[in-house]
């Protein structure tokens, strides 16, 4: 590895104190170029709108109450892996540590326990705003077996995130994944089963809204029923004959077809 | 003081039930404590009351507003015939600062209620048709007063009872009123002639359509003119509830089975 070469290069240029000077050096400027990437990315962060959208998550309120915000946890905690790889170049530089041995392990280490440190962060808070936005969508359905849903959603993303992380840091997660596929999986089928209606209907729809082949008011007969068209959404049509309201699925109309009565 | 407390004693004894007109959360809370059927009538139910009627308009005229709670209150069973009632209310403030006392069968149902309510159309789509008219009222269109009419719910069967008088302007358009966009649309459309014909979800069916049907034993007040009986005429022949801006005195009023239902001052809103 080029790296190993770094101490003895030193060496080998300046003298021995010359190389603990170095060190010094390298750690003063290993403070200022943390501080200076602790106010760029709280800076970057607040730019791209973080602060307002983490506002009023559990993991946001919880920082807050330590004095601090989640754009600043991040920002700090880009600020001290940076450090933290700063002081251990200035120890090999000052062959204070067994080189070898900090170089392979820790440098390769450290980035990644720096993104898995970030994936926690990101999986808590999508987390806790998948289930906000999902429980404001379900606010009007007064049930109360709705409110499953939003924790679902939220720990399906903190499954996610942790699975995440944890392969970063290398820790065999082969059990997990296999796990999350099953769930997606059977979640995909339910899903399609469930709407598949729907999305036929909807589809129909979509064509009977564009090309409008009868509107509201048109006599119609659709299979065996017949009357006046009341209404057509995405889903259904509502066509009523005296008295008689049907709500017909539109992929119905599309396989019967429609049969237009004019007198 | 005493004895003026003793006099306005009599307005609160033995009443069966208090109705609060929009009131705040910590009014309200003062009385849940109180031994009292306590109902509340606004626009949202805002303090999470048990009993609540909902306001479709910011009724500025109290007795509207009482009248409607009134015709709530009864619709939902709330309140029975013969009970008395006491009514708390904003009028010049926003604070409380008028009492009432009704009793339930002074008022002789008019459906106002029923018209919000019951009507084919959803509550939500015949409030935003009146808001339109309200304004168009307000407003006029470019400052001239005009007239307009609105036949909302049971679209497919006006659609029957009805022909074009020219091209309809929202042909293939999916429009809903309520969009500010869409009210603006309706407003300027508000200068041709005939009616606007609007779904029960609120879709604008048609604009320019001609009315026509049997106006036979519709009885609506004199000195009307020919766009009340048209709209009071196609509430008697179809399910749909009419909204109508007059053009000579600028007054709103609705229509329901070929009577007229409610009658608004668009300047007092």
């Amino acid at each position: 590895m080029a790296a190993l070469d770094w101490p003895e290069f030193v060496r080998s240029v300046f003298s021995q104190e010359a190389a603990f000077y170095l060190s010094v050096a390298v750690l003063v400027v290993g403070v200022v170029v943390a501080y200076g990437v602790w106010r760029w990315v709280h800076g970057f962060l607040a730019r791209i709108g973080v602060p307002d959208a983490v506002e009023g998550t559990p993991f946001e309120r919880t920082a807050q109450s330590l004095g601090t915000s989640t754009a600043g946890i991040i920002a700090q905690l880009a600020a001290l892996f940076v450090y933290i790889g700063m002081v251990i170049t200035a120890l090999s530089v000052a062959q204070l540590l067994d080189v070898e041995f900090f170089w392979s392990r820790l440098t390769g280490y450290l980035p990644r326990l720096f993104i898995a440190a970030l994936a926690i962060i990101v999986g808590l808070i999508a987390g806790d705003k998948a289930a906000l936005v999902v429980s404001d969508r379900l606010r009007s359905i007064k049930l109360p077996e709705a409110g499953v849903l939003p924790e679902l959603v939220k720990y399906s993303i903190f499954y996610i995130a942790a699975l995440v992380a944890l392969a970063q840091i290398g820790v065999a997660t082969s059990a997990l994944l296999i796990l999350l596929g099953a769930y997606s999986f059977g979640l995909i089928l339910l899903a399609g089963l469930a709407f598949k209606d729907l999305l036929a209907a909807g589809a129909a729809g979509v064509f009977l809204m564009l090309n409008q082949p009868y509107t509201i008011g048109d006599r119609v007969r659709i299979g065996d029923r017949q009357g006046v068209v009341q209404e057509i959404d995405m889903f259904v049509t509502h066509v009523e004959d005296e008295g008689t309201e049907f709500i017909i699925p539109n992929q119905r109309i599309f396989r019967d077809g429609v049969t237009r009565v004019r007198d | 003081m005493t004895e003026l407390g003793e006099l306005v004693e009599d307005l609160v004894t033995d009443v069966d039930a208090v109705f609060l007109f929009s009131p705040s959360g910590s009014y309200f809370k003062q009385f849940e404590e109180i031994d009292v059927d306590v109902v509340v009538v606004a626009t949202e139910n805002a303090v999470g009351a048990e009993q609540f009627v909902e306001l479709p308009l910011e009724f500025t005229d109290v007795i509207g507003r009482v009248r409607f709670g009134l015709e709530g209150a009864h619709g939902q069973e709330l309140v029975e015939d013969g009970d008395e009632i006491l009514c708390i209310s904003k009028v010049f403030d926003d604070e409380m600062d008028t009492v009432m006392r009704v009793s339930s069968t002074e008022f002789t149902q008019t459906g106002v209620y029923d018209l919000f309510v019951n009507s084919r159309a959803e509550p939500s789509v015949i409030r935003d048709v009146f808001e339109v008219a309200v304004e168009l009222g307000k407003k006029g269109q470019k400052g001239k007063p005009v007239g307009a009419l609105f036949v909302v719910g049971d679209a497919g069967k006006v659609m029957n009872k009805s022909r074009p008088l020219s091209y309809n302007p929202f042909e293939k358009s999916h429009v809903h009123v309520g969009d500010p966009i869409v009210n603006v649309m309706l407003k300027e459309f508000s200068r041709l002639d005939g009616a606007f014909v609007i779904s029960d979800s609120g879709k604008i069916v048609s604009a320019y359509r001609y009315l026509e049907p049997s106006a036979e034993g519709v009885d609506i007040p004199k000195g009307l003119g020919a766009r009340h009986m048209a709209a009071g005429a196609i509430t008697r022949d179809t399910n749909a509830t009419a909204i109508v801006l007059s053009e000579s005195d600028g007054i709103v009023r609705a229509f329901k089975g070929g009577e007229l239902i409610l009658e608004l001052d668009p300047e007092e809103y």
